[in-house]
This record gives structure tokens, C-alpha cells and sequence, in this order.
């Protein structure tokens, strides 16, 4: 994987859920920049956008947070079709769902998704997840002060 | 001699002759008629005197004349005596009127004087053909009646299939659409017990006067964290009602993996499992007759089983000793054998019997936790078994439920 600064790409329809998973990431200790799309449509236009300026060699230095329920075009074509091209295929994709239902998660694995995440999402399931990417986030290693004693729980 | 008689024999047969039914018709090898009794003079309408001298073909319908005559030559040259006619087909005779009947023809040879005769007699069995064409058109209506109500229950099963289906797509996805909301009233909630914390922080500055921290102190803990409580609450029972009916959808869906299931031992299993909880609540539950094997889905049963016993414990009445019982009990008449869990627990109101099945029906809420889909849950796993469940309660005394399963079908029986 490429070592140059990862973007983080966050296609949500929600706006609760996207402003939720923007808090979550930050405090997973996430700092990397989130461009959020409103849809799957926008994802794959980003996507496209993308691919015209990578050669074929040099792979996408991008993380995907997909939301499955959207409209026009869901976070499962999504997913195959990020998996579909080789310059896009090794970009981890964590599939984000408000249901935990075996037959949509068996899809999204079968797909090529890196992790599935039940919304909402805490941070410990970010830092989890990221963990289990090995991801070059730029992540804070230990949380900040203050966001370690607003988290007490 | 007639024996014991000075009647001559040819004239006491010449009389049998006169009384029988049955047409009795002589014909020489020529087949030209000689004799031709009374029986027959009824049956054909000809006299005597018409047919005598005539040839043996014009009793015959004009399709089977020109066999007929090799068939009388084979027979007068063969070696058999007497012998049944038409075995492999039937045999149908001509009246004078020109109508036909079926016949059952018999045909035997005798020598008088060195001259071969044969001799038919010809019974008309019009009336047995008619009532075996009867019962032939019956037994085919029948069958047809049968094929069309197979076809219309058939027809009626998929409907209701269809409709079930559909009413678990429905129920699905307006689960799916219920819960994006809830994220975000459970994300925020969330979030505003994060910020009222980093709130408090802010006031402990030594800055803040001590009065106005005070009163902040008491807004957030007090009122904030209240309002919050009840949002949190309300949002995770909101949860829990849709996780509910996704997994009442999902019933449906789920591919059953079908197999003789040993109930007995599923049973003991979930009676096990219970005894921790049971010491508590002085109760006792036992299985009093031995449960024979279902056809059904293990996971599926189990869930059964263990709704109707867990139930059956959960609503024991705590004034007395719990007892809950597990048996089976054999078919009787025109009811099916069936399992049953019988408890002396709290009883069900005749009034609140009918909707015991149905989704989200709490009975005794007070009394223990839950969202009221068991039994509608264990109402739909039964039905898919293609089985039955009834329930007989008596409030303060006890209630039972009953769950009889049918056989496999025919092509799995013996799999045993």
C-alpha cells in the first residue's frame, strides 16, 4: 500500500449517521481527511474520477466507509465494483449497515468487503477495525487527554 | 328315463328348455338355426318360426358376422367341448328392432346321431353394463373431483404462501427502514451525554462561581441525564421491537434442514438448562411420559419447546409451588396425538385466548420482561411444520399448551 496520505471516502445518505461516524473516527483517534458523498452514485463518480489519474501499477490510497441502504446506487455495487478493477481492488472497504442480518452480511463478505460494522458505530469498533486493516492511518496512537476523560464509560 | 320318473328325459330337458331365461339357440356346422327357445324369442324379439332355418349371423351385428363364421368353423373343428366366448372382448348381440346389447355368450358341441350341433346360450347383460358404466362414470367424476380440490388447495396453499411471503418482505424491510432513524436518535443521545460530561469538566473550572456551578450540576445530573435516561430507554425498546419482528420475518425465510428429531432428548436438554433459575423459584419441572420423535427442523423445535416451557416458568403463580409438566399424549378419536406442557402457573383469561398467538400480545407485563413475540414465534414455526397448537387455560388454576406435529411425508417415511 501506498504510504502517501490516505484519505478516508464516507458515502452516507444520512446525515446523522455521517456527522456520527465523523465524531466516531476522531475519536478512534482517526485524523485523516473524510470526504463524505451522499450516495453510491457520487462514491462511483469519485471513484471514476480517481482511476483516470492512476496508471494501472500505483493503487489508490483511499479507505471506504460505505453505508449499504442508499438510494440510486447501494454500497453493495458499490463495493464490486471497487473490487472489479485491479487499481481499485486492494482499497479496504468497511461496509456499514443498520442490521446484522447473517444472509446481508454473508453478501458483503462474499463481495469483498474488509469489515462490517453494525450502526452505530462506537469508536472502539473504528479502532478495532483499523487495527484489523493494519491501515497506515495517521492515527493518534494514545487518545488526547480530553478525549480520553470525556470517554469514561 | 327321468330317474325315478316315467317322464322320457328329452322331454323333461325339452321343458328346462322352455323356462330358461337365458336365449338357447342350436345351430348345425352350416349355422343355420334348428333351435330357438322362449328366453331367446324375448331377448332377440323374434319368433320361432322367423329365424329358424336362417343362418346364426343375423343375432350378430353386421361388424362381427364375417369373423363370427371363422370363429364358429375353428370351434366345431377344434377339439374344445364348451367354452366361454368374447374372454378378450366383449360380445354384443342384434335384436329383430336393430338394436344392439352386450351379451355374455357361452358355446358347446354335441353329436346327436352322428350330426354336430352347437348349442349358444346367450345371456342379455344390458343391465349389468349399465350399472358397470355407472360406477365407471362415477369413479371418474370422482377423480376428477378430487384433482380439481387438489388443484384448488394447491392453488389456495401457494396464495398463502405468496401472502406470507409478502407480508415478511414487507415486515423486513420496514424493520431495515425503522432502524436508520433509531441509529441516530441512540448515536445522539449518545453524543449529548458525551458533551453534558465535557460540560461538568467545564464547570469544575475554579473560574465558575460555586453558585451557578451548583445549579448547572443539578441541570445536567438531574434533568439532562433524566431526559436522556428515558430517551435511552425508549430507544432501546424500540430496538429490541424491531429485532423482534426482523427475527419473526426471518422465520419464514429460513431454510429448514427437515429430520426425525429426538424430542425426548431436546427435552431433557431444555429442562436441564432451566434448573438454576428453577431453585429459585421453588419450582419443579419434569417430563412424564416418554416424547417420541418429531419430523421437523431441530433448530425450529427447539425454539418451541423451549417458548413453552420457558413461558410455562416464567408465569408459575409465586403463591404456590410451581409444576411444570412435559408429556405426550397419544392420539384419541378424531384428535392427533400431541405434545403437551402443562403448568399450574397464573392461567390466561378465556377473553385474552384468541389473541395469544398474534405479535406483540403481553399478557402479564408486570411480570416478567419481553416483547410479546414468543408465541406468536412458536405459532409460526408450528404452522410451518404444516402441525398444530392449542392451548387450554383456566385463570389462578393452570394452563396447557398442546403441539401436534404431523408425519413425514409419504417419500421420507422409513428414513427412521
Amino acid at each position: 500500500m501506498n504510504t502517501e496520505r490516505l484519505l478516508i471516502l464516507l458515502a452516507e445518505d444520512d446525515d446523522g449517521h455521517a456527522s456520527l461516524i465523523r465524531r466516531n473516527l476522531k475519536r478512534a483517534g482517526v485524523i485523516n481527511d473524510v470526504i463524505r458523498v451522499n450516495d453510491g452514485q457520487e462514491a462511483l463518480d469519485y471513484l471514476n474520477n480517481l482511476r483516470r489519474q492512476t496508471t494501472a501499477e500505483a493503487h489508490v490510497p483511499l479507505l471506504m466507509l460505505l453505508d449499504i441502504n442508499m438510494p440510486r446506487v447501494s454500497g453493495l455495487e458499490v463495493l464490486r465494483d471497487v473490487k472489479a478493477d485491479p487499481r481499485t481492488s486492494l482499497i479496504p472497504v468497511i461496509m456499514l449497515t443498520t442490521t446484522d442480518d447473517p444472509r446481508e452480511v454473508h453478501r458483503c463478505y462474499e463481495a469483498g468487503c474488509s469489515v462490517y460494522l453494525t450502526k452505530p458505530v462506537q469508536y472502539e469498533q473504528f479502532v478495532e477495525a483499523i487495527k484489523r486493516l493494519g491501515l497506515f492511518l495517521e492515527i493518534i496512537k494514545a487518545p488526547t487527554a480530553s478525549v480520553g476523560q470525556v470517554l469514561p464509560e | 328315463m327321468v330317474p325315478g320318473s316315467n317322464v322320457p328325459l328329452s322331454v323333461a330337458t325339452a321343458g328346462l328348455l322352455e323356462v330358461a331365461e337365458d336365449a338357447i339357440i342350436t345351430v348345425d356346422v352350416e349355422r343355420n338355426i334348428v333351435l330357438f327357445n322362449r328366453g331367446a324369442e324375448k331377448i332377440f324379439g323374434y319368433q320361432r318360426g322367423e329365424v329358424v332355418g336362417k343362418k346364426l349371423e343375423i343375432l350378430l351385428p353386421e361388424r362381427f358376422r364375417l369373423a363370427h363364421v371363422q370363429q364358429v368353423r375353428n370351434f366345431a373343428e377344434g377339439p374344445t367341448i364348451a367354452r366361454l366366448m368374447g374372454e378378450r372382448r366383449n360380445v354384443y348381440g342384434l335384436r329383430k328392432d336393430g338394436t344392439e346389447f352386450p351379451a355374455d355368450v357361452s358355446i358347446s358341441k354335441m353329436h346327436v346321431q352322428d350330426t354336430l350341433y352347437l348349442t349358444a346360450i346367450v345371456r342379455d347383460v344390458s343391465e349389468r353394463y349399465r350399472a358397470e358404466q355407472a360406477i365407471r362414470q362415477l369413479n371418474a367424476e370422482l377423480e376428477q373431483r378430487v384433482i380439481e380440490r387438489t388443484a384448488a388447495l394447491a392453488e389456495t396453499n401457494r396464495q398463502l404462501l405468496l401472502k406470507s411471503q409478502e407480508n415478511e418482505t414487507f415486515v423486513y424491510s420496514v424493520s431495515h427502514d425503522l432502524r436508520s432513524p433509531l441509529v441516530n436518535l441512540e448515536g445522539f443521545s449518545k453524543e449529548l451525554r458525551l458533551t453534558a460530561e465535557e460540560l461538568r469538566e467545564l464547570l469544575s473550572d475554579p473560574s465558575v462561581p460555586a453558585s451557578i456551578r451548583s445549579q448547572a450540576e443539578r441541570l445536567i445530573t438531574v434533568d439532562m441525564f433524566e431526559s436522556l435516561g428515558f430517551i435511552e430507554a425508549a430507544v432501546a425498546r424500540l430496538g429490541r421491537i424491531i429485532d423482534a419482528l426482523l427475527r419473526l420475518s426471518r422465520l419464514g425465510r429460513v431454510e429448514y434442514h427437515w429430520q426425525w428429531v429426538d424430542v425426548h432428548d431436546l427435552v431433557t436438554r431444555i429442562v436441564s438448562a432451566l434448573q438454576a433459575s428453577l431453585s429459585q423459584k421453588s419450582a419443579e419441572v419434569r417430563i412424564i411420559t416418554d416424547l417420541p420423535q418429531a419430523w421437523g427442523d431441530p433448530t425450529a423445535l427447539e425454539q418451541v419447546f423451549g417458548n413453552l416451557i420457558g413461558n410455562a416458568v416464567k408465569y408459575l403463580e409465586p403463591s404456590r409451588a410451581g409444576l411444570v409438566e412435559i408429556g405426550y399424549q397419544p392420539a384419541q378419536g378424531t384428535s392427533p396425538g400431541a405434545y403437551f406442557v402443562r403448568d399450574n402457573g397464573m392461567g390466561i383469561a378465556g377473553n385474552h385466548l384468541p389473541q395469544l398467538f398474534r405479535a406483540f400480545q403481553r399478557l402479564h407485563p408486570q411480570v416478567a420482561e419481553g416483547e410479546g413475540m414468543g408465541l406468536a414465534i412458536v405459532h409460526r414455526i408450528v404452522e410451518r411444520h404444516g402441525g398444530k397448537i392449542w392451548v387450554d387455560s383456566q385463570l389462578g388454576v393452570g394452563t396447557t399448551f398442546y403441539v401436534s406435529l404431523p408425519p413425514p411425508p409419504e417419500n421420507e417415511r422409513g428414513v427412521r
